[in-house]
């Protein structure tokens, strides 16, 4: 038992910071500390620095650009990522079209995709949820039909973050009709330069777009694209949830916020119910750093799925992250309603904007924090029957 | 950083979970056996260093203990005595004191708490006064957990030069004890020392690092306190989960609705949660006063927190039957509710922290 990070921890933290801060322009680091959405490229840019110094894909095999990290330094890596005010390296990306590539592609999809995954030469984003499959992922309708050597895909996706910002879009489509739901689902690679693809904007209550509606309709895809076998597609996709857990509670991201309040917040510091709630935040962040090493530090293989107690990381990680959305948002007072906020007639919203801004629309887009991803209540059922092994219910 | 118990420490979870099983399963409990039990076993040289005659044990070994404890309701003074008296003896080099101790032959309690202070305890209305041969010590202390008329007693009284620390013997003269049961089936005494006469010595430790003595000993056993709290939750929502897949209504095990499964759910993210700021208190334990103190009040905060909410809810998901005696979840609840009260309740530790500045990340 060693309660406390190690010297080796201590100095790679040192490290990590400052080669963040020495090599990702203040620029990037300002928009992301203020939380304004960034223009692409210099989401390519962030993320290019993090990948030549092996800070993109970590948790990769190491023949593929990944390094020989324990769990607690790949935790430790992802918390400064955030506390410095980097971009996170693209999920989508990394945590989790990489990692099935890397373990259920072929050699030729490793040659073609991993490398530019991993550079973010090739953006990916996630094709999951449909119109009538969110937390019941398993009922998804998305049509793969196979005609020689392609695929003709027809059908929808909904909820894509960054579907515009894309090239390529990672799909679990049904390519058959199983006994069982979970049976006859694919895993499929698709361009999304391809014709009978459209991607239509969904605006959300921050003001922002980031979330799409894309639409398939007759599109043809390579059979090639496809990743491992036919009808394995959900394996793949528990495979890949039950990957990178490193940063799942938002450690770093919730650190910054935080630092962010006392910054901001002024006199309010002194108010005795205002600098409560701030403590009780600190106080919880605290224990969540050390819950998310604990779960971590419990390596598994990918193999063995998600570790249950994840889901203790995902609720308390979202809400404090929303906590301390709240904290920021009610530091502004009534500034909060001339600060600025996006009018949606425009995309390209982020010149001009006020400094404090972002924690306006940060407030609304954090209420996805306990949404996505298996929303709150799907993590409690997770808890109560994988971890407490109570029954079905009622 | 490193969360699996070592190979030495699985086998000290082991034995002494078999010790506090038997112990609990005693009928009569036999109190003086029960204390040859820890010596034997080494518990009570476990938290000294081996130069003052104990096992040098780490503080995560005392967790461990201190956690076993609470799954099983431990009835001894083993956390008031050996970790509270006997940390702030090892601290101020009474050594005599602490030997006797590590013996099983002396069993000393620190007089901590005033009426009217709440939890301050650092400025105590308790007073000494040199005389010729000897002090005279006027005042009164409460909550005294696990004393007794037969009690050797450490007493923190004011003195000209700071905060003095008494030995008070069993019987003398001028001590009346008012012992009184606590909710979780245990006894605390009200203890008043009216003009008391002690020989010169009485006074141990040295009143001018006494206060910051006293401070380490009490940041040791709060730790510990957050380590038997988060046995005893963890041990309740076991039994809850437990009663939930047996008891039947409508016809199904109620254990089978969401809402409740909820609540579980709820009950278990807070005890893992109580878990790592227990861990973060025992691994600040080495740090220098100001940072200790602040990562321990937080602990204890939070921790608190956890076990009012792990507490109440098992007795509601009992329903009629958490508020019967003969069912373990309400001695589970009284205990919680004790150990949330020792040494500070929720509040006093967010003043404690908030005084220090703030929880900030390094």
């Amino acid at each position: 038992m060693e309660l406390s990070f190690t010297d080796d921890e201590r100095s790679f933290r040192a490290e990590v910071r400052r080669t963040l801060i020495d090599q990702v322009p203040e620029r990037i680091r300002q928009a992301v500390r203020e939380e304004k959405p960034l223009p692409r490229d210099w989401m390519i840019e962030a993320q290019q620095v993090l990948n030549r110094n092996g800070y993109a894909t970590p948790h990769w095999p190491q023949a593929w650009g990944g390094r020989d990290w324990s769990a607690v330094k790949r935790a430790i890596l992802a918390e400064e990522i955030d506390r410095a005010g980097v971009p996170k390296p693209l999920a989508f990306n990394v945590a989790l079209v990489g990692p099935v590539i890397a373990a259920f592609g072929s050699d030729e999809q490793k040659r073609r995709f991993l490398a530019p995954i991993a550079n973010l030469d090739m953006w990916f984003c996630q094709g999951f949820s449909e119109p009538g499959a969110g937390s019941d992922l398993a009922s998804l309708k998305m049509a793969a039909v196979r005609e020689g050597d392609q695929y003709r895909v027809s059908g929808q996706k909904i909820w894509t973050t960054y579907a515009h910002e894309a090239d390529w879009i990672f799909c679990l489509v049904r390519t058959g009709q199983g006994g069982r739901q979970h049976e006859g689902i694919s895993f499929l690679l698709i361009d999304l330069a391809t014709p009978g693809i459209e991607v239509r904007p969904i605006r959300t209550i921050d003001g922002y777009h980031h979330l799409n509606e894309v639409f398939f309709d007759d599109v043809l895809v390579p059979a090639g694209n496809l990743v491992g076998d036919e009808g394995k597609g959900w394996d793949y996709a528990r495979y890949l949830l039950g990957q990178e857990r490193s940063s799942m509670g938002n450690v770093g991201f919730s650190r910054r916020r935080l630092d962010r309040v006392r910054e901001i917040a002024g006199p309010l510091l002194d108010d005795p119910a205002y600098r409560r709630r701030l403590t009780w935040a600190e106080i919880e962040l605290k224990a969540l750093e050390i819950t998310q090493m604990r779960v971590v530090a419990n390596e598994r293989p990918p193999s063995a799925g998600p570790d249950p107690k994840t889901s203790i990381l995902k609720v308390k990680g979202g809400e404090l992250l929303q906590t301390a959305a709240e904290l920021l948002l009610d530091a502004l007072g009534p500034e909060a309603l001339t600060a600025g906020f996006p009018d949606g007639a425009d995309d390209d919203l982020f010149q001009g904007l006020d400094a404090r801004s972002g924690i306006v629309s940060a407030y609304f887009s954090s209420r996805k924090y306990s949404i996505f991803g298996g929303a709150n209540e799907i993590q409690r059922n997770i808890l109560a029957k994988a971890v407490l092994g109570m029954g079905r219910s009622a | 950083m490193n969360f699996e118990p070592s190979e030495d420490q699985q086998l000290l979870v082991a034995s002494v979970a078999r010790l506090f099983a038997d112990h609990a399963a005693q009928s009569p409990p036999d109190p003086a056996a029960q204390w040859r039990d820890y010596r034997e076993m080494g518990l009570l040289g476990l938290p000294f260093a081996e130069a003052n005659g104990g096992l040098g044990g780490r503080p995560e070994d005392v967790m461990l203990v201190m956690e076993a404890f609470g799954r099983t309701l431990g009835r001894t003074p083993y956390a008031s005595s050996v970790l509270l008296a006997g940390g702030l003896l090892e601290t101020i080099g009474a050594k005599e004191m602490l030997a006797a101790l590590i013996a099983g032959e002396g069993r000393p309690l620190l007089c901590l708490h005033e009426a009217g202070r709440r939890y301050r305890w650092d400025v105590s209305a308790t007073a000494a006064q040199a005389v010729d041969g000897g002090w005279i010590l006027s005042g009164a202390k409460i909550a005294v957990l696990d004393a007794d008329v037969d009690s050797l007693l450490i007493c923190p009284a004011t003195t000209a030069d700071g905060l003095g620390l008494f030995v008070v013997a069993p019987g003398t003269a001028g001590v009346t004890v008012e012992r009184r049961p606590t909710p979780d089936g245990r006894h605390a005494a009200n203890i008043g020392f009216d003009a008391v006469r002690l020989p010169p010595t009485a006074a141990i430790g040295d009143p001018v690092g006494n206060r910051a003595a006293v401070a380490a000993a009490v940041d040791g056993a709060i730790a510990a306190t957050c380590a038997e709290m988060v046995g005893a939750m963890e041990k309740l929502l076991e039994i809850t989960v437990d009663y939930l897949g047996t008891r039947q209504q409508f016809g199904v095990a109620i254990g089978s609705f969401q809402a409740l499964q909820h609540r579980a759910a709820d009950m278990l993210m807070a005890i893992e949660q109580a878990r790592s700021m227990t861990i973060h208190a025992v691994s600040m334990l080495d740090m220098a006063a100001e940072e200790r103190g602040a990562a321990v009040a937080a602990s204890k905060a939070l921790v608190n927190r956890a076990a009012r909410f792990v507490g109440q809810q098992a007795i509601q998901l009992h329903g009629g039957m958490g508020l019967t005696s003969e069912y373990p979840a309400g001695a589970y609840f009284q205990r919680l509710t004790v150990l949330e009260n020792l040494f500070g309740d929720t509040d006093h530790h967010l003043d404690v922290v908030e005084a220090a500045g703030g929880l900030r990340a390094a």
